[in-house]
């Protein structure tokens, strides 16, 4: 453990790179498994473990009420992947993601942009391109030459086709929606159709020289334009012969002398192609005559991507700079008859490449390898200026990666390849608000657990009393036996697991640890008893009739009786678990669930919906509490319905019943249900000057929110006792500092 | 005048000037004359031309006369000898060359016998391969026992060439893939692309602010590992000699 260099006095507090400890803090060198760039870019990072904090949460009438020992871990390493490929959906608004190394991510764009559905990576998959087709089909291809159809209601792969072309770069749906064309290794451009059950393919088009790195249909779905190194060929779809071949002077810029990688190419109905390619020009081509009509230098370094609206009036490019240009076509005379595509806007939201954009309706959506998803709503767009018209930027997740022992205080951090179990640290002092406690004994790693086989995890938990760690991958469910005894650790595997455990989609233990819940991608919910010796299979929930949609969320009752799941678009069931039957359903909300939880005691169901809702719904009495239509009928605040990240947490007090504790990512919550409801001109971050206040003002001005931002960014939060709490952050430079070189930017005077 | 050092035997030149047959008259009075005013002693070409004159008395004139046999004949002397010469040089190398062999021949036979031996040790027996086994002529002389070993470890040795994997594991490693993810690598982050750390990108910022900061990552603690790992070792190794140098009891 060694102490790094002291902070310069003119520093800006919120500089936090390098890492600077505060007075007493140890920092832990962690090797980083990944090396990018030359060799003097750092291999391993600092990484402080956690320290504890002081911080008197809320002040309320009861001095000391919200007092609570901190434990501000930055220990979880958590490096989101860079974004690959993306694709829109205009019936539905949503936005498939897809990451490097295969997760698949769907985002609902019209609900607050939430993260509704995940499909977990592959080791061998690497995608390339995905493109929806007619009715909700989802389709990628990628490095490894198959063509995978996902399930959108199981949250599975469906079936991979072979694309018999090598690996596959690209790929495109035709306008109407019955064929897909996907550009291979070998130079062909192979058409599949696309049959209500599976995919097949049809035919091959003719084979071009170098590997297809592009592909574009015409909206008539005539004509193919494939842009490949050096080239763009159009292709007529129904002989299967190249048309006409456009190619690329080699103009690249500097002593290298590189072949032109075409990597976007567009086809607009009057028969221009757009191609986009790595010497940093925009080219505009009359696929009629081959000619070149219009070339927009955009910058040094490669155009990587390129999207077009439907209207055809507007496109969007994104550069490895990390720059997105905006090109719309204006009209060039007045009365409208010419018009000539201009570039307008740049935008600079990342900092690496911007691998992948898309053109929605009336924004511009942009993702790359700094993992960030920007979305740009267009000005000239946006009917209504009020909130909606803002930048989004999602970084980080919106599910919970970490789960909390509270008893044993240990973490387990879910990494897509492992999983690592860490046990926090402890502190004797004592100390008032804002206070650095030093640590008696530092956070130790416990344990990391590889996974096994090429999925990736895709869900995992760990029991409230520390002795039972489950995760599922794709294909398989592993359940593990923890033993502490004196200093060591001692990890067992459960081989007996129940045949019906094949996958899992949402894992929970029960509050006691004696019965593990599991949500299986068959839309089914098993009830399984936990022992020493073997486990028994209790019940299984079948789906609910009406819909087979997957269970993203589940939630138990501290004593035992209920349990609640929730999938994506249908309502909330609750569980009966004594009697082994349904309860009841929540009704259902045209917004997805984003976080469940059930309260000790009164059992009351608290739901947190992507438009920043909050709903108590009580189980005993199957209806919403009084609490909650109070809360309905007056309305959230509207700078917490403005809030850009979803609730991914609720936790409870077990001494105060009236507490609601709730965490975004930049924000910590306590709702007081005793106390009145703000309306929307009191300030609803009211915690910092209300503490400085006298008695009266705080009487009079406190309300039920009591919110802090003093942590952030937020992964996750927990009550561990009564006065501790966890808070797990993600310093953004932390990530920064992980990601692959980005392109050298020249500043005057540096 | 400068006082040149005499040269060596050359073609004797007529002291006067020399002149055209239309002046022959001169000629001959040219050899009666004396040297010119300006070498009144004669100058430098005057004792070796003396000299000379005793001796080559008849070679006032043309040059000496050589035919292109005789020439020739020289020419082809030198040109022998010189083929000469380098064939006992080749001679030389390839018998150095074939005694070098030799000796590695029998090194390599000195050293292949003990580990024939320990190879048997581990081997499981095989079936018999009859094969002559010339690198054995030095074991020749030992016992049966030995050569059958010696067998069936050369056996083993044969087998030992093929490695078996499953394709199960070979499906992920993939070599198309791989030299797919090659060409984007190579293209996005290869040669010609302009890339730069991300220490150096997060520290540009820096250096614009109206108060300059370091870099982001100012210190770089992978500099000079090995010295670093060097002196460590000789410290280490200093203070055991300084250790035992003073428990060592002073005689003196």
């Amino acid at each position: 453990m060694k102490l790094t260099w002291r902070r310069s006095p003119y520093e800006p507090l919120a500089q936090r790179w390098p890492l600077v400890p505060w007075p007493g803090q140890k920092l832990v060198e962690i090797e980083l498994g990944v090396r990018w760039g030359p060799p003097e870019s750092p291999s391993r990072i600092l990484v402080p473990v956690s320290d504890i904090h002081v911080q008197r949460a809320r002040s309320g009438f009861a001095p000391g009420m919200g007092e609570f020992k901190v434990h501000r871990v930055r220990f979880f390493n958590y490096v989101p992947v860079g974004i690959r490929c993306m694709a829109y959906n205009h019936q539905s608004h949503r936005l498939a993601v897809s990451r490097s190394d295969g997760t698949v991510e769907i985002y609902n764009l019209a609900a607050n942009s939430f993260q509704e559905k995940f499909f977990p990576g592959h080791e061998g998959r690497s995608t390339e391109a995905m493109c929806w087709t007619k009715g909700q089909r989802l389709f990628s291809a990628g490095l490894n030459g198959d063509v995978i159809e996902y399930d959108l209601e199981k949250l599975s792969v469906k079936y991979s086709v072979d694309g018999f072309g090598g690996p596959i770069w690209s790929m495109a749906a035709d306008p109407s929606g019955s064929y897909l064309a996907i550009g291979c290794e070998d130079g062909s451009v192979k058409l599949f159709h696309v049959a209500p059950d599976k995919i097949q393919l049809e035919r091959t088009l003719e084979r071009q020289k170098g590997r297809i790195l592009s592909l574009s249909w015409h909206p008539s779905g005539t004509h193919i334009a494939a842009g490949s190194i050096d080239y763009v060929a159009v292709l007529d779809v129904k002989s299967g012969s190249t048309t006409q071949k456009m190619l690329m002077d080699r103009r690249h810029p500097g002593p290298h002398r590189r072949r032109c990688v075409v990597w976007g190419v567009a086809f607009l109905s009057d028969g221009t192609v757009v191609s986009t390619d790595s010497a940093g020009v925009v080219q505009f081509w009359d696929s009629e005559t081959g000619t070149l009509m219009q070339t927009h230098p955009l910058s040094n370094s490669d155009v990587l991507s390129i999207a077009v609206a439907e209207k055809e009036d507007s496109m969007v490019v994104g550069t490895a700079e990390g720059t997105i240009f905006h090109f719309q076509l204006i009209a060039s005379r007045s009365d409208g008859k010419q018009s000539q595509w201009v570039r307008t806007k740049p935008f600079q939201h990342h900092t690496h490449d911007v691998r992948c954009v898309a053109h929605s309706p009336t924004a511009l959506i942009s993702g790359g390898v700094d993992a960030h998803l920007v979305i740009r709503p267009l000005m000239e767009k946006v009917e209504v200026k009020n909130y909606d018209a803002a930048l989004r930027k999602i970084t980080f997740p919106h599910r919970r990666l970490i789960s909390c022992a509270k008893k044993m205080q240990l973490l387990l951090f879910q990494f897509p390849q492992r999983l690592e179990l860490w046990r926090l640290g402890a502190t004797e002092a004592a100390g008032k608000n804002e206070d650095i406690l030093p640590l008696s004994r530092n956070a130790e790693h416990l344990l990391q657990l590889k996974k096994k086989g090429p999925e990736n995890i895709c869900c995992s938990c760990i029991s409230p009393c520390g002795s039972w760690i489950a995760y599922s991958t794709a294909s398989r469910f592993y359940l593990y036996r923890m033993n502490y005894e004196n200093n060591s650790v001692s990890i067992k595997r459960v081989s007996k697991v129940p045949k019906l455990l094949n996958s899992a989609l949402q894992i929970l233990f029960s509050a006691d640890s004696t019965k593990l819940f599991v949500a299986s991608n068959q839309g089914s919910l098993h009830v399984i008893q936990l022992s020493e010796g073997a486990l028994k299979h209790l019940h299984s929930f079948p789906p609910q009739s009406g819909t087979s949609e997957a269970t993203t969320l589940l939630a138990a009752s501290p004593d035992g009786s209920w349990l609640a799941a929730a999938g994506p678009s249908s309502g909330v069931s609750v569980y009966d678990l004594k009697h082994l039957k349904p309860h009841c359903t929540v009704p259902a909300y045209n917004f997805p669930v984003t976080a469940l939880a059930i309260a000790p005691g009164t059992n009351n169901l608290v739901i947190a919906h992507s438009d920043q809702q909050v709903f108590e719904f009580s189980i005993p009495q199957k209806q919403y509490t009084d609490w909650s239509r109070k809360v309905q009928k007056q309305g959230l605040h509207y700078l917490w319905l403005e809030r850009d990240t979803p609730i991914t947490h609720i936790t409870f007090h077990p001494q105060k019943p009236t507490h609601i504790l709730l965490h975004d990512t930049y924000m910590f919550c306590i709702i007081d249900k005793s106390m009145p409801l703000p309306d929307d001109k009191t300030p609803l971050f009211n915690q910092p000057s209300l503490r400085e206040a006298s008695e009266n003002v705080r009487r009079r001005h406190a309300h039920a929110f009591k919110i802090s931002k003093k942590f952030q960014p937020l992964l996750f939060m927990d009550l561990l006792d009564e006065d501790t709490l966890v808070a797990v952050e993600r310093p953004l430079e932390d990530i920064l500092a992980q990601l692959p070189p980005p392109i050298k930017r020249k500043k005057f005077g540096t | 005048m400068v006082n040149l050092r005499p040269r060596g035997p050359r073609r004797v030149l007529p002291i006067g000037p020399v002149v055209d047959q239309e002046d022959e008259r001169e000629e001959s009075d040219s050899e009666e004359e004396e040297a010119d005013l300006e070498f009144p002693d004669g100058g430098p070409t005057m004792e070796t031309v003396e000299e000379e004159e005793e001796e080559d008395e008849d070679e006032n004139e043309a040059p000496e006369e050589l035919t292109f046999a005789s020439a020739q004949a020289e020419a082809k002397k030198d040109e022998r000898r010189l083929r000469d010469a380098l064939l006992r040089d080749k001679q030389l190398l390839k018998e150095k060359r074939k005694r070098r062999e030799e000796l590695f021949a029998e090194q390599k036979k000195r050293k292949l016998l003990p580990a024939t031996l320990l190879e048997e040790l581990t081997a499981a027996p095989q079936t018999i391969i009859k094969e002559s086994l010339p690198r054995l002529g030095k074991g020749n002389t030992e016992s049966e026992n030995q050569e059958k070993k010696e067998e069936k470890m050369f056996r083993t040795r044969v087998k030992k060439r093929y490695v078996a994997c499953r394709l199960k594991d070979q499906d992920l490693i993939d070599l198309r893939q791989q030299a797919a993810k090659g060409f984007i690598q190579k293209y996005l982050y290869g040669r010609g692309s302009n890339r730069t750390t991300v220490n150096q990108f997060l520290s540009l910022d820096n250096k614009r602010l109206p108060v300059k900061k370091p870099a982001v990552q100012f210190v770089n603690n992978n500099w000079g590992a090995e010295r670093k790992q060097s002196a460590k070792k000789f410290k280490k190794q200093w203070m055991h000699k300084k250790k035992l140098a003073s428990r060592r009891p002073n005689i003196t």
